[in-house]
């Protein structure tokens, strides 16, 4: 009898539960009708701490401006960072909750999410007028957004990735005269000179950081020691990398020795972020990790004049390493999202008035031709001409060649095992070489 | 050895003893010392070259920025989470050891090997498909700006990171050897009397088992708030987040503004701890008895 | 009572021969009924949230599979071949058996020194430093590790303006990072097993020790012959729970060194989620977690296996 009783019992639960689960199906579909009446399609938008796109309270400007100018579409915002946004992204496409769209470059958009067939082909969005006009900036950029002929990315903004020294401290040091202020480049004998005078000087616990650690900010690293003796990362075809040469092992070699004579750190414990937070505290003299974006992020911070350089180069022709920026649409099977999403796009990226106040968010610079210098006659048009200026040195843009995501690991790899466990250089870039080259496949 | 000589050389054991305890205590005090001093820090006195023992120039800074995320939401978040995950794995657990210890049943060895390979388990090895899981089972995602409700699934809710909580077979591992100690006879004589299954359990099996479930509660609470992995993986909007998760997050966004991520950690280590001092003697009287019988 | 919680596995056993006896057939019918129902909702959880991941993730393991989980190929032994060849796998092995292996005895016997020091003093300074060991757990993880960084940190951290070792990366480099790990470990892990012992301890038979004492029995001989068996039953828990906690460091890793200096620190469990969520190789990291889940499945074996033959 008893038992009977139990027995009924749990059934009762377990139907509870069922009807509350069905009662939640019907709810969904319930849901999805209202919507469909009343037109309202919901999207999502995650973004990484680009420029302003990183500040929840600009873009939430940003998407208001957007619903009142497109009825029918509401949009959610949530901020990524550099250190945890990948697992974050990683998680969600796994557990198919991405969100309509994305905001990064096309080293994610188009070589890691887009190769995997889980972007939308934005190829309507590239208009025969949108093609030229981004064009005629650079062929770069539209290359680098398309893979076989689908484009996975609508760029909106580029910028060259520098360097920066703390101006002061350069000053106190007397090793402003190791760098050229008007086209703020400098040899690498100047910069290693430089070095050694800061490190003289004793105003900073160390001259700079080659942070080895982790995750972002390895187009610093990259730069840095291929302008050293001008290698190059990949070759022209971004079909094998070429960190082994010559060149770059010198350049390698160089760093190795200014790190052993104290001119320079290595911290395998450090990421890009880390080394950052200590420039803006003042702890070293220099960062090779600076951009419009991170110099906004560290504003606060920072009590000195921060002041971007280019990579040093033994011809003094720096070749920076290009970084653009712009939208991708995942594929959650919902062509009404689809839709509202490019909807959104254009508005960000197309609008007349809004694509440059887009651009301005950024700190960087348009990728379309049409839209002129977004930042003259604002506030920032000093600081946004301070990187301008390093605009000409743009590089061959070889974030795009296979492997991409094996490489990066590889690379951090690579760096401590020469810095920190004090490999021998060759040895080491040969075999981030033969690895990372295994996987362009 | 005269008993004399016995009697200094111990006296000097025990000096030593308190010698190096005390110096212990200071070590394992010290991290949360640090920790509370640290929020008050300004970043000068953070980045200067000598450390300031005491925070000389105590500034309300970093918790301004603290509060400035959703903060007190990762708190509630996470008292949920380790609540919720306590109460439930209390429950299941303290049944299903009952019936493990006390009842005779087919398959009885096998279940109880499986249990016992699957307690080290660890839930990286797993967590793919627990994520796969967790989307596909649908649940209400309430936002607690306005009240409204959205359906989607269990993937960015707490309760992607309390189920495999209470899947864990730890506390039927636990609640079995507690079960073990119930005579016998009082179930036999309860069953003599008429007393149903349930009965029998609520009436007498359970309150035997009390202060197990209390040192299950205890261990359950603790283990889920530090459990940092599953929500690394389970909780993605800002909102969802734990506490946890939040002062590793605001590290990955902040890096090393430690003012910052000491503020954050204060507010996820001050409740606990004081909960913890305020109730040390049933805490560890819980955590003893599950020893002592378990 | 305490003699009870050890010897599970034999009392099952001697159960299993006359688990039935004397029971009618309608009766076994019924209790088994009773005791599945007991059983049903945590079986719900378990069989949800570890078993059937539990096999997904073995039939992954047998999968090239990628970001996009809908092109996966089948790989066949591909991935556990490779594993064995994969010289990082094989570091994070012998990590994690280091990490097991130094941390378990270490904690084990270090509170159990702490709790026969401090298990006779009076009942304040008792709960004191029971209390203070206790600390870094109820502090949390996460607290305890980003406080463990900023003294870690080279430039701003406490440890070099201490020592004078300016500059000094204690994470950075190979020789002190999976140290200093498992030294913040060793500080988390130590707290229960302390108010264990001390329980256990107090609970030891007194006359027995007295008794030991009036033959002249010498401390060390009381603790071996007297104290020791008495508290093995705790012993044996401890070393599961230190054992689980060992495995499973995890917060430790990702957020001190992800697992660098070149793969210094890297261990299966961090390993694992590295080619999971950052390399995407899911398939690959499936295998390695079921290889995983073997060895520990090995390991907790022996451990009930000593458990066994300790009290038989």
């Amino acid at each position: 009898m008893k038992m009977k009783k139990l027995l009924a019992l749990l059934l009762a639960l377990c139907m509870v539960f069922a009807l509350a689960a069905c009662s939640n199906e019907d709810e969904k579909q319930s849901d999805g009708g209202d919507g469909d009446q009343t037109g309202t399609v919901k999207i999502s938008i995650w973004t990484y701490p680009i420029g302003k796109f990183g500040d929840a309270e600009a873009v939430a400007e940003l998407i208001e401006k957007f619903e009142a100018s497109h009825e029918g579409i509401t949009v959610e915002h949530q901020l990524l960072d550099y250190t945890n946004g990948d697992t974050q992204v990683t998680s969600a496409i796994t557990a198919k909750t991405t969100p309509d769209i994305i905001m990064e470059g096309p080293e994610r958009l188009v070589t890691n999410w887009g190769a995997n067939d889980l972007m939308v082909d934005l190829s309507d969005l590239w208009t025969e007028e949108a093609t030229a006009d981004i064009a005629a900036t650079s062929q770069s950029v539209v290359d680098a957004c398309q893979l076989n002929g689908a484009y996975y990315e609508y760029p909106l903004c580029m910028t060259t990735h520098c360097m920066a020294i703390n101006y002061e401290i350069f000053e106190q040091a007397g090793a402003l005269q190791y760098i050229d202020e008007e086209t703020r480049t400098w040899t690498t004998e100047d910069f290693v000179a430089a070095m050694e005078a800061i490190r003289d000087s004793g105003l900073v616990s160390t001259p700079g950081i080659v942070y080895c650690g982790g995750q972002g900010g390895d187009q610093g690293t990259r730069a840095l020691v291929t302008n050293l003796y001008s290698g190059t990362y990949a070759n022209a075809e971004h079909t094998a990398y070429t960190i082994n040469s010559a060149e770059n092992v010198q350049g390698l070699t160089l760093l190795k020795d200014m790190v052993a004579n104290g001119s320079l750190s290595a911290n395998a414990s450090y990421e890009a972020s880390q080394e950052l937070q200590q420039f803006a505290n003042g702890t070293c003299a220099v960062t090779f990790c600076w951009n419009a974006s991170n110099k906004a992020q560290y504003a606060e911070d920072v009590s000195f004049t921060p002041f971007a350089m280019a990579f040093p180069s033994d011809d003094g022709q720096p070749e920076l390493c290009g970084g653009i920026w712009g939208f991708g649409v995942f594929d959650n099977g919902d062509q009404a999202r689809i839709d509202a999403a490019k909807e959104f796009i254009k508005f960000v990226c197309d609008d007349e008035t809004q694509a440059k106040e887009s651009v301005q968010m950024t700190g960087f610079f348009p990728v379309r031709a049409s839209l002129g210098n977004v930042y003259e006659g604002t506030e920032t048009e000093a600081d946004a001409a301070e990187f301008l200026t390093l605009m000409p040195y743009m590089g061959d843009y070889y974030n795009v060649t296979g492997g991409w995501t094996e490489q990066r690991t590889n690379w951090w790899g690579m760096l401590q095992k020469i810095f920190v466990d004090g490999m021998d250089v060759q040895a080491a870039a040969d075999e981030f070489v033969t690895a990372s080259n295994a996987n362009i496949g | 050895m005269t008993s004399k000589a016995m009697r200094n050389q111990s006296l000097g054991y025990k000096i030593f003893v308190i010698v190096i305890l005390t110096l212990l205590a200071i070590f394992f005090i010290f991290p949360l010392y640090w920790i509370i001093t640290g929020s008050f820090k300004d970043n000068a006195t953070i980045i200067a070259q000598t450390p300031q023992w005491f925070p000389l120039n105590p500034t309300l800074d970093n918790y301004v920025k603290l509060f400035k995320e959703p903060a007190l939401r990762w708190l509630i978040n996470t008292v949920g989470m380790a609540v919720g995950a306590m109460i439930l794995t209390c429950i299941t657990a303290a049944l299903a050891g009952y019936a493990l210890a006390k009842k005779r049943f087919y398959g009885k060895a096998i279940l109880f090997t499986i249990i016992i390979c699957a307690m080290a388990l660890p839930k990286q090895v797993i967590v793919i498909p627990l994520l796969q899981e967790m989307s596909q089972i649908p649940w209400i995602h309430i936002d607690f700006s306005d009240f409204t409700t959205e359906m989607a699934t269990m993937h960015d809710t707490i309760m992607a990171v309390i189920l495999p909580t209470v899947g864990w077979p730890f506390g039927v591992f636990l609640m079995k050897q507690f079960s073990e100690t119930i005579p016998t006879e009082i179930l036999e004589a309860a069953r003599v009397d008429g007393a149903g299954e349930l009965k029998t359990f609520f009436s007498i099996v359970f309150p035997m088992l009390k202060p197990g479930v209390g040192a299950l509660a205890i261990f359950t609470f603790v283990n889920s708030w530090n459990d940092y992995f599953l929500q690394l993986i389970m909780l993605n909007s800002r909102d969802e987040w734990t506490i946890s998760l939040g002062i590793a997050r605001l590290q990955g966004e902040m890096s090393s503004d430690f003012g910052l991520i000491m503020a954050g950690a204060t507010l996820a280590a001050i409740p606990i701890v004081a909960i913890f001092i305020a109730f040390q003697k049933y805490f560890t009287q819980g955590i003893a008895m599950g020893a002592v019988k378990g | 009572m305490a003699q009870n919680s050890a010897a599970p596995a034999p009392a099952k056993k001697k159960q299993r021969k006359s688990q039935f006896a004397g029971m009618s057939k309608a009766l076994v019918r019924r209790e088994t009924i009773s005791a599945y129902l007991f059983l049903l909702p945590s079986l719900i959880f378990f069989v949800g949230f570890v078993v059937i991941p539990m096999c997904m993730c073995l039939v992954y393991s047998f999968f090239d599979m990628g970001i996009n989980f809908s092109s996966a190929t089948f790989a066949g032994l591909d991935n556990y071949v490779e594993m064995f060849q994969d010289p990082v796998f094989i570091k994070g092995f012998w990590n994690t058996v280091l990490i097991v292996v130094v941390a378990v005895p270490t904690v084990t016997a270090f509170s159990l020194w702490v709790s026969s020091a401090i298990y006779q003093m009076n009942s304040k300074v008792r709960s004191f430093f029971r209390c203070v060991f206790y600390l870094p757990v109820v502090t949390g993880t996460v607290a305890v590790t980003v406080v463990w960084k900023w003294m870690f940190d080279p430039y701003n951290g406490l440890l070099n303006q201490l020592f004078g070792t300016k500059g000094y990366d204690w994470l950075g480099d190979a020789k002190t990072a999976i140290w200093c790990i498992i030294m913040i470990l060793f500080t988390t892990s130590i707290g229960q097993p302390i108010v264990l012992y001390v329980a256990a301890l107090g609970n030891v038979d007194t006359s027995l020790i007295e008794a030991a004492q009036v033959d002249g029995a010498t401390k060390l001989q009381v603790f071996w012959k007297i104290k020791w068996p008495q508290i093995m039953p705790t012993t044996l828990y401890i070393l599961v729970i230190t054992t689980i906690n060992s495995f499973q460091c995890f917060a430790l890793i990702q957020l001190l060194t992800r697992g660098g200096p070149s793969h210094a620190t890297d261990t299966i469990m961090y390993y694992i989620f590295d080619m999971a969520y950052r390399l995407q190789r899911f398939g690959y990291a499936n295998a390695m977690g079921v290889v995983l889940a073997i060895i520990i499945a090995i390991f907790s074996a022996i451990q009930f296996k000593i458990a066994k033959t300790d009290t038989e």
